[in-house]
């Protein structure tokens, strides 16, 4: 009987490979709406808390790009757009990105609950465990409904920064992971009308590839309409002033457009692009309108 | 016996076979010293992290020690 092991050559690996594992693009957005969710929680949170639960937040994300790199390797080396991550070119091996996922999700989550508070750390596991396990595991590569319902593990940011603030959730948080829970299948399925080859190479079942390009257009201008009221909602409720709704009705009006320009359009995919665009911008705009509209009394509350 | 002493002796002279291992090439080894800064530096915030926070959590009192020694004041 022989034992043959394997080669472990030793690793070439840089920061800026582990630094790509954690997904920088997708940290700054789930930075960006927590910061949101925490300013506008009503309270004062010391700077140093609040600076220690973002960073927190973002090294949670982080660990959840890495998992996510980790389980998907074989499909990210089969698409153009995920080829050139670190594990498909060789630089990271999977074992080393599950480390050092497993590691930073472990600190994220339990200095957030030992030096801010338990219900943020809890959400954030649970964010984490969302991402990893119901999303990337299993809603993935087996429904066309996946990132409709993984969506859910990006939206839940803002919720986190509330609940780091004040130890409690409330109606307001639970709005701002609607507008995200909603703004996610217009975006990537914007993303997917372009993008659907590369997605059925890698046997994803993304809506255009499971039920055509027509479908997915009508299912994005549906998503689209009632996402734009649920933008304008912070407003309705009360949650913010008249400088926030008007910004929402304009942009949540251009997003319809768009959204209508995609549902009309036959060949090429230009407004499936503008649209995907676009949607970046919108909840980028949205979010940053919410933080100026709060921010002053954020600050003088902290100041008084 | 002293055949036997001497071929032992004879096999310690000889020179050991050194243990080849892996020799790190200069990519290995400059990307495991920029590994190591950076977990280096992590540390290091991590550590900050967890000093600043502590005195925000014990306030002023942190730094007032002895005035919490004083015995308390009771009137009668």
């Amino acid at each position: 009987m022989s034992v043959t092991f394997a080669r472990v050559e030793p690793s070439i690996a840089g920061v800026g490979d582990y630094i790509a594992l954690m997904k920088p693009r997708v940290m700054s957005l789930v930075v960006f709406t927590a910061l949101v969710g925490l300013v506008v929680a009503p309270g004062h949170v010391h700077p140093v808390i609040g600076f220690v639960a973002l960073l927190c937040i973002t090294v949670g994300a982080g660990a959840a790009g890495a998992l996510n790199m980790w389980y998907d390797a074989d499909i990210d080396a089969r698409m153009a757009r995920t080829a050139a991550r670190p594990i498909p070119r060789g630089r990271v091996t999977p074992g080393e990105a599950a480390g050092f996922g497993f590691t930073l999700a472990t600190f994220a989550v339990v200095t957030l609950g030992l030096l801010v508070n338990v219900l943020a750390a809890a959400l954030l596991a649970f964010t984490i465990f969302f991402y990893v396990a119901i999303y990337t595991m299993w809603l993935k590569r087996s429904t066309p409904q996946n990132i409709v319902i993984g969506g859910a593990a990006g939206a839940l940011p803002p919720m986190i920064g509330w609940a780091a603030a004040t130890g409690s959730l409330a109606i307001e948080p639970v709005l701002l992971f609607l507008i995200i829970f909603f703004w996610t299948p217009p975006h990537f399925w914007a993303l997917s009308l372009y993008r659907s080859e590369d997605y059925a190479r890698a046997g994803i079942p993304m809506l255009p590839v499971v039920a055509g390009a027509a479908e997915t257009r009508r299912q994005i201008l549906l998503y689209t309409l009632i996402l734009a009221p649920l933008g304008v909602a912070p407003w309705l409720l009360g949650y913010a002033g008249p400088v926030y709704g008007a910004a929402a009705v304009l942009i949540g009006g251009v997003l319809i457009a768009l959204a209508l320009r995609v549902c009309r359009e036959r060949e090429g995919h230009r407004a499936s692009r503008q649209l995907f665009g676009f949607s970046i911008l919108y909840l980028f705009l949205l979010f940053a309108m919410l933080l100026i509209d709060r921010l002053p009394g954020a600050l003088f509350g902290h100041f008084a | 016996m002293s055949t036997v002493t001497d071929a032992m002796s004879e096999q310690q002279r000889q020179p050991k076979p050194q243990p080849q291992g892996i020799k790190l090439t200069e990519q290995q080894l400059r990307a495991r010293r920029a590994r190591s800064i950076a977990i280096a530096l992590a540390l290091g915030a991590f550590v900050i992290v967890i000093f600043a926070v502590t005195m925000v959590k014990l306030g002023s009192g942190a730094l007032s020690g002895a005035d919490t020694m004083r015995p308390v004041q009771t009137t009668k």
